[in-house]
């Protein structure tokens, strides 16, 4: 809400400044979002007009010109603007004035000839940007005129209203509560006459829920034309634009009191009014030149032929106020915000009058706003009223009765306030009381329903300032949550620590068909055609991160993410982990060295460093990828890595290859762990090469020798692994496999015999077990 | 004897000294002490030797070779220390350290993690509830009335089945106190959706952090020390906080937090930076309703409950104006997180 200040005075006596009227107002709950200073209040700027014009001797864009002030000499003013003409009247800065900007006006020199001013521009002036050159003032202007004349002064406030407080859409309200801050009285406008009420056989309310409250006046022999300035300048510093006296009076008391009001062309109108619903599909076309499809949830008012208006949004096209308009109906009413609030927005059509509607205005105010209307009616378009007022149904009575317990208030803020500053302040407010801690609450309070809302209110003004913080605690366990949450920032360190970047990507994907998985969720109302489905998978934006740093030149790549997946079932959103990696594994160095590209094995050495002993991989068919191998965890399946087909890790302007995994997170892992002990005896250690067939795995292979029930041996490890096309070093349908095995004994030194022997004896099953042979 | 000795001692240390390699040294070892060496046949010759003399002269030998012996064993350890300091005096302790590839945490991880620690040490725990939500836990619990326009289809985001991405965390306020009585003391991180275009400052999908506490005679002076001590840890001592009257449906009375301090280098203004206050009665009154019971009966407890944007936060904090770059995941980004 834009309110002006110097419109706002009228009604109360408001602190020395702008800043301290600002903090007032925030220290309470309204926001001034913006301040706006309006007109001219500069000292030393008048209206002068010029009396001739000369080329400047020394510079081609300049002219000399004289001008007069009213001082009685003319003036010299080196002026480089073109577009005046002899005898225009144009705003003067007289030396000693101070232009916005801190810019100065001094008499002095410009190429040799002096300058006793400035001629001014809009801009100069600070009124906006306007036309290039000097600002040409209207021939009325009074030469010598202190410009303030022509544009007064006045400072906008641009006010957050928040929804609860519809009472603050109007000067009166704002007027009201900076009275109640600052504990002084405010006015309110004086309404001279007054009228009958009468209930009417031509108001014919169809939708009583919806419109509780409807009243109408007649207004005879209305002289539409324009407004007076005063009008014009008053809806101007609020926002609204002209139209003619009778609208801008309407608007003018919706301002001041809260009150939506629509003047209809009397003539235009045929019988009686309804107010009613519309039927669906009924067009209406509106003030706004604009025509709408209304449903039957729409309230409308209609005369005997059609609808005359959305009710509360916005008038109909061919009733409004013309120039040739000379009898006036004047609407005012009380309409239930709900409804209003449903039809606006479903049009897409919010007005000042939808705006107010839907937060509710004080049944209480809307016969006085008519009356007001229609003096100002009376005054400024010589209208004369009907004595009766026409009305239908009746005004809602929405004052209601709160207890305000004694000592609650404290219960709640932590510190007393004294009963006496609770009381002043409720009263400030409009509310009133017996003294036996019930209050009434006025209607255009609808926002004050139960007893913290009075709370509410005494704290706003007492000032959560002036409540001394407690630093309190509570000793709670911790909670699954809390494990959960350290657990993974474990894993992400871990990461981190690998040399990978963490990616936070948006669950919204798009809906392309490779992540269109089974039990894939999609939004009903997406926004955007790349945000439809809930992602089933991290993949998607952990390759869109590594395509994005391709794009920007990065070769080398390690990326993680470890958020949310969604996928209809039993456990919809699910923790998953996913990586990538590409590219070298070291940058390029000094040391020579250079450094492998990362693989599938990369990859897997960094899954099974994360610390899960129960992790296994088994080959897997995915015509998504180019290797593909399902990672189990205690045998149930968790996840899936594999290599990404070149031509995709093209697509996504990656040369090298793309290795990518993920996985669900297994459960954490509760125990405690237990020392074990560590050996005292030496281990000892014998080397297989063997020769096996190229379809034979290291799973196999090392599935035999764990199940040989060898109690020594205590640990297998590949060292190598050799295959020759050739066919020239190892035949070519077979392979060569180096492993390590160690042995030990908890319990004493081995001896070299008994190695040998369980050593010969693991070669023996491997070879009945696999074919493999041995190369000594 | 003992003049041929004490020669053998002087020549032997000062042959030590001119040895200049340890092949010189080794040489030099054979000749004094190898089988054939001097004083291996100086040793020899004591069983010509009478008893008389041969105490005296024994002691003396056992002398001479334990002398000779010490001077070859610190030659030899002098001539290797020379020979090491010439090989690494060439060596430029400035050149770089090998590289070990190094990642960072994403930068609202990063805060997130932190928020969560100082809360921790306040005496919140961790809560949690899920993305896709009813309904009810994100606006009727909340006291959002039926036509508010948060529900509305152009600002939430719904599915087929009537279910929404919930708007905000407060929905883990409602989950945590239906399965929980009081008292609580929770915070709750996680993301929240709404329908917004993305532009610099607007992403359809953000992250907040939730607060809640509630307990007998949970009053506004302890919602202001749990914030302020909050933002004082995050932001540095020198932070203030004001506390500005608001309206939000769950709560009452309302209050939006406003921030100045130096560490955000944003000068005098005061940011916004979250939203809070006391939770209303009417919450607890539908969370009662829906228990069953009479747990969270508001003449009996009360609590507060905080909320904050942790993008907004990150932004102003790290100086980042786009938010869109925390969703980007471009590594030049990220690195200077670390």
């Amino acid at each position: 809400m834009r309110v002006s200040l110097k419109w706002l005075k009228e009604f109360v006596a408001l602190p020395a400044t702008v800043a301290e009227l600002t903090e007032l107002l925030t220290r309470a709950g309204v926001e001034v979002e913006g301040v706006e200073e309006r007109g001219v209040n500069i000292d030393k700027v008048v209206v002068a007009q010029i009396v001739e014009s000369n080329q400047h001797p020394n510079a081609d864009r300049l002219s000399v010109c004289k001008v007069d002030d009213g001082g009685g000499e003319p003036r010299q003013i080196v002026c480089g603007a073109n577009n005046y003409r002899i005898g225009d009247k144009v705003p003067l800065a007289q030396p000693g004035a101070e232009l916005p900007g801190n810019f100065k006006i001094k008499v002095g020199k410009l190429r040799g000839v002096e300058s006793q001013g400035m001629l001014c521009s809009s801009k100069e002036l600070g009124l906006g940007e306007g036309a290039d050159g000097l600002l040409i003032l209207p021939q009325s202007a009074r030469v010598g005129a202190p410009l303030g004349e022509l544009f007064p002064s006045d400072t906008i406030l641009d006010l957050e209203i928040t929804p609860n407080r519809a009472d603050l859409l109007s000067y009166r309200g704002i007027a009201r509560e900076v009275a109640a801050l600052i504990d002084k009285d405010f006015t309110v406008p004086e309404i001279k006459s007054s009228a009958e009420m009468a209930s009417s056989s031509t108001i014919r309310i169809e939708a009583p829920e919806q419109a509780p409250f409807y009243s109408v006046r007649k207004i005879h022999g209305v002289q539409v034309s324009s407004s007076p300035d005063w009008l014009r300048d008053k809806l101007a510093s609020s926002g609204i634009r002209t139209i003619n006296n009778v609208v801008d009076i309407t608007n003018f008391v919706m301002l001041e009191m809260g009150q939506p009001l629509h003047a209809f062309d009397a003539d235009r109108l045929h019988d009686a009014i309804r107010v009613r619903t519309a039927t669906n599909g009924e067009e209406f076309l509106a003030l706004d030149g604009r025509t709408y499809k209304l449903d039957s949830g729409d309230l409308v008012i209609a005369d005997a032929s059609r609808a005359i208006a959305i009710a509360g949004v916005m008038g109909g096209e061919e009733t409004g106020v013309t120039q040739t308009t000379t009898n006036v109906i004047l609407e005012s009413a009380y309409f239930h915000p709900t409804g209003i609030r449903r039809t606006a927005r479903r049009l897409g059509l919010i007005s000042n009058s939808s705006y107010r509607f839907e937060r509710g205005v004080d049944p209480a105010g809307v016969l006085a706003a008519s009356q007001r209307a229609v003096d100002l009616i009376n005054e400024l378009a010589d209208g004369t009223a009907d004595p009766e007022t026409q009305t239908g149904g009746s005004v809602p009575d929405l004052v209601r009765a709160i207890t305000l317990r004694k000592g609650r208030s404290t219960q709640v803020l932590g510190t007393e306030v004294p009963g006496e500053f609770i009381a002043k302040t409720l009263k400030g407010f409009g509310l009133t009381t017996a003294g036996d801690h019930v209050w009434h609450v006025p209607s255009f309070r609808q926002d004050l329903r139960r007893e913290i809302d009075l709370i509410e209110e005494v704290t706003r003004v007492f000032g959560i300032e002036n409540i001394p913080p407690r630093e309190t605690s509570r000793y709670f366990s911790e909670s699954q949550t809390d494990r959960e949450h350290d657990r993974q920032m474990q894993i992400r360190r871990s990461l981190v620590a690998h040399g990978f970047y963490e990616a936070r990507s948006l669950s919204l994907i798009e809906a392309t068909p490779d992540y269109m998985l089974p039990g894939a969720m999609q939004v009903r109302n997406p926004l955007a055609s790349d945000q439809v489905l809930l992602r089933p998978t991290l993949v998607r934006g952990v390759l869109a991160a590594v395509a994005h740093n391709a794009r920007a030149g990065l070769k080398a790549q390690r990326i993680f993410e470890l958020g949310r997946c969604f996928l209809a079932g039993e456990r919809e959103e699910q923790t998953k982990l996913a990586l990538a990696m590409t590219g070298p594994l070291a940058e390029k160095s000094w040391r020579g060295e250079n450094a492998r590209e990362a693989d599938f094995f990369d990859l897997k050495g960094v899954l099974a460093s994360l610390g899960w002993k129960d992790l296994e991989t088994r080959p897997m068919e995915n015509p998504a990828l180019a290797l593909c191998a399902e990672i189990l965890f205690k045998n149930v399946r968790i996840g899936a890595m594999g290599l990404l087909w070149p031509a995709r890790a093209r697509e996504l302007d990656v040369a090298a290859s793309v290795v990518i995994a993920e996985i669900g997170l297994p459960p954490a892992d509760a125990e405690e762990k237990k020392f074990c002990g560590i050996s005292k005896y030496p281990v000892v250690t014998r080397d297989i090469a063997m020769l096996a067939p190229k379809n034979c795995t290291h799973a196999e292979l090392t599935a035999v020798l764990q199940n040989a029930n060898e109690p020594l041996l205590a640990d297998v490890e590949l060292f190598d692994v050799f295959s020759d096309p050739s066919g020239e070093k190892v035949p070519r349908e077979m392979k060569a496999l180096a492993y390590s095995l160690t042995y030990r004994s908890a319990v004493r030194t081995l001896t070299a015999d008994e190695v040998n022997e369980a050593h010969t004896r693991l070669k023996e099953r491997l070879k009945a077990a696999l074919h493999v042979s041995f190369r000594e | 004897m003992e003049s041929q000795l004490e020669q053998i001692r002087a020549e032997a240390l000062a042959e030590i000294e001119r040895a200049s390699d340890e092949t010189a040294l080794e040489l030099t070892r054979v000749k004094f002490l190898g089988r054939a060496g001097s004083i291996s046949l100086a040793s020899e010759g004591m069983k010509t030797l009478s008893k008389d003399d041969k105490p005296r002269i024994g002691k003396l030998l056992n002398e001479v070779r334990q002398t000779v012996t010490g001077a070859l064993d610190a030659r030899k350890a002098a001539l290797a220390d020379g020979r090491d300091t010439a090989a690494l005096s060439e060596i430029d302790v400035t050149l770089p350290g090998t590289r070990v590839p190094v990642g960072s945490l994403h930068p609202i991880t990063r805060l997130l993690d932190r928020a969560i620690q100082i809360f921790r040490r306040m005496g919140f725990v961790l809560a949690d509830g899920p993305d896709i939500e009813t309904e009810f836990h994100c606006f009727d619990a909340l006291n959002t009335p039926p036509d508010h326009p948060a529900r509305n289809e152009q600002d939430t985001f719904y599915l087929p089945d009537g279910r929404l991405l919930r708007s905000h965390t407060s929905t883990i306020q409602i989950r945590t106190m239906e399965s929980q009585p009081p008292p609580i003391r929770i915070i709750g991180p996680g993301a929240a959706y709404r329908r917004d275009e993305a532009d610099a400052t607007h992403l359809a999908q953000f992250n907040q952090m939730e607060g809640l506490y509630v307990d007998e005679q949970v009053t506004v002076a302890d919602l202001k020390g749990t914030c302020e001590f909050f933002f004082r840890e995050l932001l540095g001592n020198d932070a203030r906080v004001r506390f500005r009257p608001h309206f939000f449906p769950f709560t009452e009375p309302s209050f939006e937090i406003d921030i100045k301090a130096t560490s955000l280098g944003t000068g005098e203004k005061w940011l916004e930076l979250a939203g809070c206050g006391m939770v209303d009665p009417a919450v607890f009154e539908s969370i009662n309703r829906k228990r069953g019971d009479e747990a969270y009966d508001p003449e009996r407890v009360s609590g507060f409950a905080f909320g904050f944007g942790l993008d907004r936060l990150a932004m102003i904090m790290s100086g980042v104006t786009d938010i869109r770059l925390f969703t980007e995941n471009d590594v030049r980004f990220l690195e200077q997180f670390r």
